[in-house]
């Protein structure tokens, strides 16, 4: 049997004491044991983004990073975003700008977004481009995606 | 024209209700199902292909400590199922025919032992020699497929035979005679790879039994289809099977039809728990009958000395893989793609679905329709060289317009394919100047509108707020989305009143599902005869209140009113807490679809129905590129895409989905083609190797929509809109290669490579030109 590790996670500001497999990915962490399904699996090969989480406010393809890396670390998904009913500008840009289709790419999307945001808060077009070309979404064509993140980083201070 | 991308988002009245849970990350997919007790699923796929079976041996799997159901073809009905041509079966019997054939299924406490059990599987096999190529399929000495396709039920009217799984041809006036008194004839020959869907969500199915009742959760498009899948190979009654769809991550195509409902339910059954099955990105690639279909093509056309279209002939030949999933309707199809919205007299086609052991074909977002319009467009431009006219000239010269027949003998109503003309090449300022290595292509294309039956429940409560419960399925385009819209309108109601109940077959009527860009035109006339029983029934209480004749009551901003006299009103929220109390407020819709026009003067062996179109949808995309001579990479800059599909009703959702269509056409233009190794295995089952277009690849799109007043299409003069944005984009960028390298890029995708190899002939034969010349 696989070796289980225990150790701490803070997720989304709330500390888990886990106990998993060495070989876990943070992808399963999340969703199997922490219990949020926000986060998805798209590919398990780090080519899609839709599992994208930030470690430590770092953007990660959680498929392909070790559960056990994250232990007394800060994990940030999707549902950590909004505070209360209040939505994260990000994700209102990206509903008003009808950047969201079938929802499926959304998390990943919002989470490297927000990555980029924190590092870079004036992007230019060409540094969104840049900062997103990990994450494929395959409804909208990107424009509205695009613009929604333009809209979210001029709408802040 | 009334539409663009510039239209203020406050006139973009579109309502993505399902839009908070999916950016917050509370929706919930199929994957994302838990319930107690809970196994999961996990397939054994063919070891080799094509192969005959020798024996299979589960007493292995069985044993393994975790293992609480393992299922061969020995443990479900034993019978073949698949619309048109019935050659299916949920598992191998005697013959594995591709790799994505699926031998076993297991059933165990966790993923890690449903897989290791699924591979503890023994199975022996004798190979079998592949059938890979489909030029050389028919071949007499060709092995089949299906030794035993003579014994498969079939529809009527369906032409096969061996590895012939289904034959179309159309024919009007004399091509052949046509031909021999043309002034020109061009003849091309092109061939394009197959593809993939690829949404981004992989499928999954949870099925949990109750008694002799079974529901089964699937990211599916069509519910009802595959009810109809479970019902038929489990051989239960409709109303003991239940289908629910969850937030569904995309489909395409590539999820609908019937797949894996009956295979989890019959787990769930003999496990007697709860089973969930979560596909891998590598079998989202390989196992579902879906994938968009490999093509080739060879057209000839004849001109007459003004350069007008006087015949065309071609043979398409399509590959339909190892089974034919849905695509028995694809010859008939094709063929009418082989010939394109022009007025050409006298045409023969023929069109042939082709059995290989290739991974099936099925409907991919407008089947058949991107590749053939890249062959028949691309060809265009070759005989628009021939006749010495500009290629959007010829177009304008040769393509359908309003009052004018078709090449199958369909008279058009108002079209606007004209006008799209002009849309997309004025978006990008065709016949400007432009940069070294800079080109602009341009393409036409055309898409039915799809009819079918479609039902709707409507009911609004004591305090005024809808539901609606309907037979549409929600992929992402938010169709579903636009029939609030259309029942407000009926109703005189916010639509933020209204709620959609859209993917449970236990509670809404039929629905054709999400495919076949059907939910607004079948579903919305559905929805729209519902909520008039509604308002019927609100001006009949109104007019009881304000003593008027029901007749003169209107329903508008929440308000019933008497015509002319505003304020001889009552709310209709009042008027639904009367009706709470006596007689409820409940309509129900699903009137007779369009009736198809005829399509005079022409004949068809294996006719599918498909030569005069309800609806038809025209569109032109005019593409700016650019090409690294050095490399053969192509980069897409501008796209000029208008579009007439009737009236648009849901502006935002209209320009994302004309978005998306695009973006996708540039992948299959470019980069997303399947490679298959001498057996018939896909080599590029990942997304690493298979290459969708990102974000970084965006160009900017131009977007219009012309909007003729059509009377017989879906409500208010709409044809839907998710596939006919697919149809023009790599045609248009072939055409614009073609004018920088000199020849067309003869294969579909045009790969870096491709482009390469292309530039190199062409230098060639340049220089052979120029060498015999100097001598």
């Amino acid at each position: 049997m696989n070796e289980k590790l225990s150790y701490q996670v803070t997720v989304n500001g709330v500390a888990f004491d886990v106990d998993a497999d060495r070989d876990a990915n943070l992808l399963s962490l999340l969703r199997d044991q922490v219990g949020l399904t926000g986060t998805k699996q798209g590919c398990d090969d780090c080519e899609c983004g839709a599992c994208m989480v930030l470690v430590d406010g770092r953007p990660v393809n959680s498929c392909s990073y070790l559960a056990v890396q994250t232990g007394g670390r800060d994990v940030t998904t999707i549902e950590g975003l909004a505070e209360d009913d209040e939505l994260h500008p990000i994700q209102q840009a990206m509903l008003d700008h009808a950047g969201v289709q079938c929802g499926f790419c959304t998390p990943g999307m919002i989470m490297s977004a927000h990555a980029l945001l924190e590092t870079t808060p004036k992007p230019s077009i060409e540094e969104i481009r840049i900062g997103l070309s990990g994450n494929l979404c395959r409804c909208t064509g990107y424009q509205s995606i695009l613009n929604a993140i333009g809209s979210a980083a001029n709408a802040a201070d | 024209m009334s539409l663009t991308d510039s239209t203020p988002a406050a006139a973009q009245r579109f309502v993505r209700a399902d839009g908070p849970e999916k950016v917050t990350g509370s929706g919930r997919y199929a994957a994302d199902l838990e319930l107690p007790g809970m196994l999961h699923a996990a397939f054994r796929y063919a070891d080799m292909a094509p192969a005959r079976l020798a024996g299979i041996d589960t007493s292995k799997a069985a044993a393994m400590p975790g293992v609480l159901a393992v299922m061969t073809a020995a443990d479900v009905p034993d019978l073949r199922y698949s619309p048109g041509i019935a050659d299916r079966k949920l598992f191998a019997t005697d013959m594995v025919r591709f790799e994505g054939e699926i031998l076993a299924a297991v059933a165990a406490t966790t993923p890690a032992i449903a897989a290791a059990a699924a591979a503890a599987i023994e199975v022996s096999y004798e190979s079998l020699p592949a059938v890979t190529d489909i030029e050389t399929a028919l071949d007499p000495a060709a092995p089949l497929v299906h030794p035993e396709w003579a014994d498969y039920q079939v529809d009527e009217g369906i032409v096969r035979e061996g590895n012939l799984a289904c034959f179309s041809s159309i024919e009007r006036g004399d091509a052949e005679a046509a031909m021999h008194e043309a002034h020109t004839v061009v003849t091309s020959r092109y061939v394009a790879d197959g593809c993939h869907a690829v949404p981004i969500e992989p499928r999954a199915v949870a099925a949990q039994w109750e008694g002799n009742k079974v529901t089964i959760w699937s990211s599916t498009q069509v519910p009802f289809d595959a009810r109809a899948g479970v019902c038929e190979t489990l051989q239960m009654p409709t109303n003991r099977v239940r289908i629910i769809v969850p937030h569904l991550g995309g489909g395409f195509g590539g999820k609908c039809g019937f797949h894996y409902e009956a295979h989890v339910a019959a787990l769930a059954r003999a496990a007697r728990r709860p089973v969930k099955l979560v596909f891998s990105r590598a079998e989202e690639f390989l196992a579902p009958d879906r994938r968009r279909e490999g093509m080739v093509f060879e057209l000839t056309s004849a001109l007459d000395a003004d350069g007008r279209l006087q015949a065309r002939t071609g043979t398409v030949l399509i590959d339909c893989g190892a089974y034919v999933a849905d695509a028995a309707f694809f010859p008939q199809l094709a063929a009418m793609h082989a010939v394109g919205p022009y007025q050409v007299p006298n045409i023969k086609i023929d069109a042939s679905l082709i059995y290989t052991n290739h991974q099936p074909s099925g409907s991919v977002r407008a089947p058949t329709a991107p590749q053939a319009c890249w062959a028949v467009e691309s060809h265009t431009d070759e005989l628009a060289a021939a006749a010495g006219l500009d290629p959007v000239e010829f177009r304008r010269l040769n393509a359908v317009d309003s009052r004018t027949v078709g090449p199958t003998g369909q008279t058009y109503e108002e079209i606007g394919l004209q006008e799209c003309i002009d849309a997309a090449t004025n978006a990008v300022s065709y016949g400007d100047e432009l940069a070294e290595d800079e080109a602009i292509g341009v393409a036409i294309g055309w898409w039915p509108t799809f009819v079918s039956p479609a039902g709707a429940f409507l009911k609004m409560d004591e305090d005024g707020s809808v539901q609606i419960l309907t037979g549409a399925q929600e992929c992402g385009t938010g169709a579903v989305m636009t029939l609030r819209q259309l029942a407000a309108d009926e109703l005189g109601i916010d639509p933020e009143r209204i709620e959609m109940i859209y993917q449970d077959t236990a509670a809404a009527p039929f629905g054709p599902g999400a495919t076949g860009s059907q939910t607004l035109v079948n579903n919305g006339r559905a929805v729209i005869a519902g909520a008039k029983q509604i308002a019927d029934q609100l001006r009949e209480l109104a007019a009881d209140q304000l003593e008027a004749a029901a007749d003169d009551i209107v329903l508008i901003d929440g308000i019933a009113h008497v015509a002319g006299s505003p304020t001889a009103a009552v709310a209709i929220d009042d008027l639904a807490a009367t009706a709470a109390g006596g007689e409820l407020l409940l309509g129900h819709g699903s009137d007779p679809f369009p009736e198809p026009p005829e399509a005079v003067g022409t004949t068809c062996v294996g006719d599918q129905g498909l030569t005069a179109w309800v609806g038809p949808q025209f569109s032109c995309h005019a593409v700016r590129i650019r090409l690294d001579r050095d490399t053969g990479v192509v980069r897409v800059l501008d796209v000029g895409a208008a579009h007439d599909s009737g009236t648009i009703i849901n502006p935002a959702g209209a320009l994302g989905q004309v978005h998306g269509a695009v973006m996708m056409g540039i992948g299959q233009a470019l980069t997303e083609g399947t490679v298959y190794d001498e057996h018939g295995h896909q080599r590029n089952a990942d997304l690493l190797e298979y290459k969708l277009q990102t974000i970084a690849d965006v160009p900017h799109i131009h977007t219009s929509f012309i909007e003729p007043p059509t009377n017989n299409a879906g409500p208010r003069g709409a044809k839907g809109l998710a596939e006919a944005p697919n149809v023009a984009t790599a045609a248009a960028i072939s055409n614009g290669l073609a004018k920088l390298i000199g020849t067309p890029v003869r294969m579909l995708p045009m790969t870096a490579e491709r482009v390469w190899d292309t530039i190199g002939s062409a230098h060639d034969q340049v220089a052979a030109a120029t060498e015999g010349h100097g001598k």
